[in-house]
């Protein structure tokens, strides 16, 4: 899937340099397609444009949702109604929304970089402090933390980890692990191999299955819907 | 100079005081000059595991307490006679001693001894910060059960902590009818979460009981017992050699991963 997103953004940028004389941009993100518009074209200028593009690129982009960027404009409905018709007769992508330089997510201006491959999502990333720990924890150790316990190392049964982040274990987690100690419900709990003895994250406790085999991937706990899920990390 | 080194394991009853009698006479068997120390205070019995109890004068409180020198209450041993014991008192508790005074005396000795080994008693507290104190070097026995490994894993925390890194582990009183049933944790199992290196793995013996039961450590016996060589083994390997490890139960993959955890593959 990934690897699709970065086809779109690679795509879009050698577009950017060669064919600036489109008044629509296309941009691919993990979510999907967003279509930017330039600001001095006209609208119905911008709609030819926008059917001649999807012509093209049509089977490029399957049907990947898009999101079409109008900037400062303000459409009225039968402009978004053409917008839409414009779309589903030249090409198979789903219309997700119309966005406008003022309702445009923050990270539309993030990533326009030269190289980027992918644009990252501001609202998957999550700033704060960390401490790392180089070593294994052993029984009767404990880390209690205000942020982020990164562990280069197992962490033992009879070990503790409480962190009011998230807590990542590059080994295999047998101990306790509490994250997002404080409440945070987003929290969660990463290992390379994950098999502790109890699970908590803000105040949602889940305990090891009394009869389970040791994961040999990675995975992750979070809550979902007052519990913890666990899953596998996708390294692909 | 000498070298001290502390036998442990948090958990009690796991094969402590065997252990340290079977080393201890093992290294004198070869002509090292052995002082074991008993750390249990107040619970005293590697005397006995020796045959030495009708012996006790003076011990190890009356050591650092100053009532008598340190010559003066080491009981050389009935066979061999490069080996001592420095007896612990029965009549005392564990606070009668201090860290302080242990390391003095375990440097004193080391002036004159090859290896001091220091039965430390069962626990976290005094008694384990008293048998460490003057360590350089620590073994750590556990058996095959998940609470005794918990233990050990503990104590080497502790012993971190302490700056007496690198110890090494001996597993003790394994059954490999019950490993091979999947009744009992694995060698594999233990040092997967341990990590830390394996230096023996003796198996359970009713030969050790009757000889402890004798005063007759089994490491002397001539009676092929499995334990008995795997004892002497440890004791080579203590002395820094590097022995093959006895096949206990067949099963080739643990076995190599065994000596390439010691570096003896190959
Ligand atoms: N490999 C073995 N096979 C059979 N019996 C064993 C073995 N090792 C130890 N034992 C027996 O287990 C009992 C406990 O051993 P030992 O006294 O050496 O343990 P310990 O760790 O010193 O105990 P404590 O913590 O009380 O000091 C003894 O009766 C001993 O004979
Ligand atoms: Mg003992």
């Amino acid at each position: 899937m990934l690897v699709f997103d970065e086809n779109i953004a690679e795509w879009v940028t050698s577009v950017e340099e060669s064919m600036s004389k489109y008044t629509v941009e296309f941009k691919g993100t993990k979510e999907g397609v967003t279509i930017y518009c330039q600001e001095s074209a006209g609208f119905e200028e911008i709609l030819l444009d926008l059917a001649a593009r999807l012509r093209q690129r049509a089977v490029f982009f399957g049907q990947s949702k898009v999101r079409i960027d109008v900037g400062g404009r303000q459409l009225t409905e039968a402009e978004q109604e053409r917008l839409a018709d414009v779309l589903a007769q030249n090409s198979k992508l789903v219309l997700a929304g119309v966005q406008t330089s003022a309702t445009r997510p923050a990270e539309a201006s993030l990533a326009r970089r030269r190289g980027e491959t992918a644009e990252l999502k501001l609202e998957n990333c999550k700033e704060g402090r960390s401490i790392v720990i180089k070593r294994t924890l052993r029984s009767g150790q404990s880390v209690h933390y205000p942020g982020n316990v990164i562990v280069l190392g197992d962490v033992n049964p009879g070990a503790e980890i409480v962190a009011e982040g998230d807590i990542f274990v590059y080994g295999t987690l047998r101990g306790i692990a509490h994250a997002g100690r404080s409440g945070d419900r987003s929290a969660s709990v990463v290992a390379l191999r994950l098999a502790p003895t109890q699970l908590r994250i803000a105040s949602v406790i889940s305990r090891a299955p009394d009869e389970s085999s040791l994961p040999n991937q990675p995975e992750y706990a979070y809550i979902s819907e007052d519990r913890i899920m666990i899953a596998a990390v996708n390294t692909k | 100079m000498g070298a001290v080194i502390v036998i442990t394991s948090g958990k009690g009853g796991v094969g402590k005081t065997t252990t340290t009698a079977n080393l201890g006479v093992g290294l004198a068997m070869l002509g090292e000059k052995v002082v074991l120390i008993d750390a249990d205070i107040g619970l005293r019995n590697l005397d006995v595991v020796m045959g030495l109890e009708n012996r006790i004068v003076y011990d190890l409180v009356d050591v650092v307490e100053g009532n008598c020198r340190p010559k003066q209450a080491l009981i050389r041993d009935k066979r061999y006679d490069t080996l001592f014991l420095l007896p612990a008192a029965q009549t005392r508790d564990k606070n009668a001693v201090t860290p302080e005074q242990m390391k003095k005396l375990c440097a004193e000795l080391k002036e004159e001894y090859d290896y001091i080994l220091v039965d430390c008693p069962a626990g976290i507290e005094q008694g384990f910060r008293n048998a460490i104190a003057g360590a350089e070097r620590a073994l750590i026995v556990t058996t095959p059960e998940v609470s005794a490994v918990r233990d050990a894993d503990r104590i080497i925390g502790l012993l971190e902590a302490a700056d007496l890194g690198d110890p090494k582990l001996i597993i003790n009183r394994l059954r490999p009818d019950m490993v091979k049933r999947g009744d009992m944790m694995d060698i594999e199992d233990i040092l997967e979460i341990l990590a830390i290196d394996l230096i023996g793995v003796i198996p359970d013996d009713e030969k050790i009981i009757i000889s402890t039961n004798r005063g007759e450590p089994v490491v002397a016996n001539d009676n092929g017992s499995l334990s008995g060589q795997a004892y002497r083994n440890i004791v080579r390997r203590v002395r820094g050699e590097s022995v093959p490890f006895l096949q206990l139960y067949k099963n080739s993959s643990i076995f190599s991963r065994l000596k390439k955890i010691m570096g003896l593959s190959g």
